[in-house]
């Protein structure tokens, strides 16, 4: 089967049509044990310090996981994936654009779907067949997120990893839907959490996974992860279309359109306080800015690097921010 | 009922009572007396005595500080430094947005403080030459009361050493080049100032807000005014943890 790469996600439901094995390069980098060396080869083969440690990842699980196909976003993800596109080239990696155009409406949006269902030949009869086929995964992936933030069941950690498996369904849908299917009954047993705080997790997938965890002790919980929620497309069934749930897919756009959709969670999910998670070198970082205005709940900042767990510095920030935020929670009840 | 919070400094203790969201009294003890006299060994745990510091056990007890968690104080709830510090900062400024520098006898704090809650923060380790223990060193090497010291910013000596020790005798070389007193003072403050700023530097911002013995010093808010929009003084630096434990206490 023909293996293909991704930057970030894609429309997987026509690279699926085309019969390809999808291969998220974000999550093979993260959770592979050679991590570092990911990005250490990034970095002897050039990558300047200051590019953010996804990008090199990336360029690194590419070549070492022999991918020789690749599809990029140019617009709306990273400003940085141009010019990685371009190294790849040299590689001798085919490549493939895809764009979240800005003007954000549906016509643009169909124009980019169309050039891409051209560029794998697939027609949009099949495209809408496999995006049925997958609306039962998607439904299990939004099981998994109602046991974490209405059974309060599920861990900040399993409901990241259960959202962010969505972007590729681990290469092999069939196998995660089983998976995910395992999962949900093995949490449905489960005795719900008992934390005082819910927070929310917003901004790019951490480097850090360790952070779910650490403020898990702190009588927190996260009961909602923006960015890998989105990635499994939780509004999918009520679309009418591939070119509608692409268009209301909140990521790649601007960043007024996803602070509607966190907003809304916030409320849903009467969230206490936001870790939002930042990337060293990464342009999102600057919008940290406006996410503090605009949100009405306290923002906590983490800014992760290279490293994949939060050192000293971070780890003591964030207990004073929810030992705080603990108290703030106590009066309000 | 009243509330009661107490900073065990490493020198000084702290000792703050409030009543409906009121200081009634504040006192300082030093920490040797404060141990010796008004804490008893029981089960072989330090418990303080506060009847006979003077106030009726009928109190809520809130305690911080150095000693915080040596001392097993059974009536008294304990909050970390940090979370005292912001405490008292919110109640004594009524703000929910600033930068805390709380420069203590032998340690600094920088905490943000956004929508009242702390959201970073940043600490010395290992040196104490940005604390006031250097201030009170060079007052002697200097033979000038403290409060007088750190009244001069103008036309700063160059003292170039990060070290405290070394400060010292490049201090002793000035004297002896001739320098003024006003030129060496202000060099002393703005060693002490520039000695700050690494741990500042993260943290810029509109509003800093100064805590701890040395804020009372008017050479450093001045040198502070030119990273800052504004430079917040608290009234009861010194007191502000103490402060920060009744308040945090008059919440719950
Ligand atoms: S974290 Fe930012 S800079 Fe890094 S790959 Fe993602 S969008 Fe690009």
């Amino acid at each position: 089967m023909r293996k293909i790469g991704i930057t970030t996600t894609v429309p997987v439901e026509i690279l699926l049509a085309a019969n390809c094995k999808v291969i998220d390069l974000n999550n093979v980098f993260i959770s592979g044990d050679s991590y570092s060396e990911d990005i250490e080869r990034a970095e002897r083969d050039g990558f300047p310090k200051s590019s953010c440690a996804w990008i090199k990842g990336i360029y690194g699980a590419c070549l070492r996981c022999g991918i020789s196909e690749i599809v990029g976003v140019q617009e709306g993800d990273c400003s940085n994936t141009g010019a990685l596109l371009e190294v790849l080239k040299t590689r001798g990696i085919k490549v493939y654009h895809f764009s979240y155009p800005a003007s954000h409406n549906v016509s643009d949006i169909t124009i980019e779907m169309n050039k891409f269902m051209k560029a794998f030949n697939v027609s949009l009869e099949q495209t809408e067949a496999v995006r049925t086929s997958l609306s039962t995964i998607r439904k299990y992936a939004k099981a998994i997120d109602e046991l974490t933030y209405i059974d309060n069941k599920a861990t900040g950690f399993e409901n990241h990893i259960s959202q962010v498996t969505l972007s590729d369904f681990d290469g092999n849908p069939q196998k995660c839907g089983q998976l995910l299917e395992a999962k949900i009954s093995e949490i449905s047993k489960r005795q719900p959490r008992k934390q005082l705080l819910r927070l929310g997790y917003i901004g790019v997938p951490p480097m850090i996974c360790d952070v779910f965890e650490y403020a898990e002790r702190f009588n927190a919980c996260f009961v909602y992860n923006e960015v890998q929620r989105e990635f499994s497309f939780p509004r999918a069934a009520q679309a009418k279309d591939i070119y509608e749930q692409y268009y209301d897919y909140t990521y790649p756009y601007d960043l007024n359109f996803r602070l509607l959709e966190i907003k809304k969670q916030i409320r849903q999910r009467r969230l206490d306080g936001i870790i939002h998670y930042t990337q060293s070198f990464c342009h999102r970082a600057i919008q940290d800015i406006v996410i503090k205005q605009e949100l009405d709940i306290p923002v906590f900042t983490i800014e992760g690097d290279k490293s994949n767990c939060l050192d000293s510095r971070t780890k003591l920030r964030l207990e004073a921010f929810l030992d705080m935020l603990v108290d703030l929670r106590g009066l309000k009840q | 009922m009243k509330i009661l919070g107490i900073d065990l400094g490493s020198r000084e203790v702290k000792i703050v009572l409030m009543d409906k969201n009121s200081i009634i009294h504040k006192q300082k003890i030093s920490t040797m007396t404060f141990y010796k006299n008004y804490c008893l060994y029981k089960n072989g745990k330090l418990e303080v005595d506060i009847k006979n510091l003077g106030f009726s056990e009928d109190v809520v007890a809130v305690s911080t500080g150095y000693g915080r968690n040596n001392t097993d104080i059974s009536k008294f709830r304990q909050i970390t430094e940090i979370k005292a510090h912001v405490y008292g900062a919110i109640y004594q400024t009524d703000l929910k947005e600033f930068i805390l520098l709380d420069v203590g006898g032998q340690d600094v704090k920088v905490i943000k403080v956004e929508k009242g809650l702390i959201t970073d923060l940043e600490m010395n380790d290992k040196c104490a030459a940005s604390c006031g223990r250097y201030l009170e060193n060079m007052s002697m090497v200097l033979e000038i009361p403290l409060e007088k010291l750190t009244e001069y910013f103008e036309a700063p000596v160059e003292l170039n050493s990060t070290c405290s020790v070394f400060s010292e005798s490049e201090l002793i070389g000035k004297i002896a080049e001739g320098v003024s007193m006003e030129r060496l003072c202000a060099g002393v403050n703005y060693s002490l100032y520039r000695k700050l700023r690494p741990l500042l530097f993260k943290f810029k911002g509109k509003r800093l807000v100064m805590s701890g013995g040395v804020a009372k010093s008017k050479s450093l808010a001045y040198y502070l005014t030119k990273d800052f929009d504004e430079v917040i003084m608290l009234k009861e630096p010194q007191f502000n943890g103490a402060i920060g434990c009744c308040s945090y206490g008059s919440l719950f």
